[in-house]
């Protein structure tokens, strides 16, 4: 064991379970196949309770001990915490007795669930002794590293395609670090990323850091069950784009169970895609535990990945949970952003109206049973994704400053309210 | 009959590089002899580190080491024949 391990015992091949120290390093040389980290459950049980989380600050770090760090964090300290909300209103429009949402569109300081990952990733950093952080990314991942960096005082290269839209890249850019535009298919791009993470001693939060960023999703399913008064959900709906978020989901659940902060649990777990990228949901659909690599087209951005790295791993899990696949088209996707913000007041990004189109379809076709419950995983802001529904979220009606004209265009309403 | 040798490019200056790629090969090409053909083509050296075959889809997992413009123009020619190549960490890019 490492020195400083602090709950960790090691990292650990996913397919020959070889033990590797605990350094910056994600792939079993003997293999190739993704470590991922091991902990001291028998010491953790002594440490971790519900009275000692609840006597903690309101973050994610509150289940510390589950959290790859060996000391105390020290990147993103008030990140987590959002809110779990009953959204009866929007249970009743989907046709399901009970429905929560896990808002991480409020996640803090980005607005995506990417903020969990990226403060362990980085917090591990600092203790692995890197002083500059990487990552490749289209979006949210980069938004969020490039924050967490400037607060946490380290250097950040962000490389992006370079025909990302302008908000985008801005996003990034006014927090100070190093942002790369590269010129050049996904393909190259994520190559020359690759050779990048390889030669050069940075931290590359989702490359060389892979086993600790990926860990930090943990957070997200170990709230959903203290915010349900320590209970696990039947069912939960989670967006797939690597797979990663939905096995580390079910792995908290897990570990919950097995530390005894909930009561043992059937829960399913279902994933969701949008059908221009859904390499995961059609391989489950077919009852396949492979899946065909695809070229993505959607406008859910940051789910678009052909090649999803966790994807066998995800199969795996719907199968031993019973859970299913969905996905849906762009249309169906911006008609569950408009849902969601029209029943509970949640403006979602593409990858909220992935969750919610595919959970009406779970509820309608029984996967869901009507008289049960669920929980719906909302991982990013719908700021972020204004393109995709712009010309789609109905329109305004102008009037001169005129009250005539205002009474004019109330009596032209169908349901225009009575006046008093 | 002999594949014919392809242009590699000049490679006197460049290091070494070693790298590791997940290729996937569509249905068309699994019977192929691919990876014989490529190290007659370009002057790289492979391992296979792990594979599956079934009748939809084959999944190598190769090692290519050589002088980085050889082993440059091998992973282009593998993608023109229709292979999809990716680093052993797929999805470097996230969202």
């Amino acid at each position: 064991m490492e020195k400083h391990a602090g709950f960790m015992k090691a990292l650990k091949c996913r397919e020959c379970g070889r033990e590797y120290p605990l350094t910056a390093n994600h792939v079993c040389e003997f293999d190739f196949g993704p470590l991922e980290v091991v902990y001291d459950y028998d010491r953790i049980r002594h440490s971790l309770t519900r009275a000692s989380i609840q006597a903690r600050p309101k973050s994610m770090w509150r289940f510390r001990e589950l959290l790859p760090v060996a000391g105390e964090p020290t990147v993103g300290l008030e990140v987590g915490c959002t809110p779990l909300l009953k959204a009866d209103r929007l249970a009743r429009r989907l046709g399901i007795r009970e429905l929560w949402i896990k808002n991480d569109a409020v996640n803090y300081p980005t607005l995506s669930f990417k903020d969990r990952v990226v403060s362990v990733a980085l917090s591990r950093a600092k203790e692995l002794g890197f002083t500059t952080v990487a990552c490749a990314s289209t979006g949210n991942l980069a938004n969020s590293v490039a924050a967490n960096a400037a607060a946490a005082g380290l250097n950040a290269y962000v490389f992006i395609p370079s025909d990302l839209e302008q908000s985008k890249v801005v996003n990034s850019l006014i927090y100070g670090g190093h942002v790369i535009g590269i010129k050049g298919h996904y393909d190259e791009v994520n190559r020359l990323c690759a050779e990048i993470a390889g030669k050069y001693p940075w931290a590359f939060v989702n490359v060389n850091m892979r086993p600790y960023y990926a860990e930090g999703s943990k957070s997200m399913g170990l709230e959903i069950v203290e915010q349900l008064g320590w209970r696990i959900p039947a069912h939960t709906v989670v967006c797939m784009a690597s797979g990663s978020l939905l096995t580390k989901i079910y792995k908290s659940y897990q570990e919950a169970m097995k530390l005894g902060l909930a009561p043992e649990a059937r829960p399913r777990i279902h994933g969701a895609q949008a059908t221009g990228c859904s390499p995961i949901s059609t391989a489950q659909k077919a009852g396949m535990d492979f899946f065909k690599p695809v070229k993505p087209n959607t406008i859910a951005k940051s789910l678009a990945i052909g090649t999803p790295a966790d994807g066998f791993y995800a199969l795996r899990v719907m199968k031993d949970t019973g859970g299913s696949a969905e996905d849906v088209s762009d249309d169906e996707i911006r008609d569950g952003i408009k849902l969601l913000a029209e029943c509970e007041g949640i403006f979602a990004e593409t990858a909220g109206g992935v969750t919610v189109g595919v959970a009406r379809k779970l509820i309608a076709s029984g996967a869901i049973p009507a008289d049960d419950s669920a929980v719906l995983c909302i991982t990013g802001n719908g700021l972020k994704t204004l393109d995709a529904v712009v010309g789609h979220a109905g329109y305004t009606r102008e009037i001169r400053p005129s009250l005539r004209e205002f009474e004019a265009l109330l009596d032209a309403e169908e349901h225009a309210p009575a006046r008093a | 009959m002999p594949p014919k040798k392809s242009k590699t490019p000049a490679a006197s200056a460049a290091p070494p590089t070693h790298t590791r790629l997940w290729l996937m090969y569509p249905p068309k090409l699994i019977t192929n002899p691919v990876i014989w053909e490529l190290a007659r083509k370009f002057p790289v050296v492979t391992n296979v580190r792990q594979a599956s075959v079934t009748d939809e889809i084959g999944i190598v997992c190769l090692e290519i080491g050589g002088e980085r413009p050889h082993v440059k123009a091998a992973i282009k020619w593998l993608e023109k024949i229709g292979i999809k190549v990716e680093p052993v960490e797929i999805s470097v890019i996230e969202s």
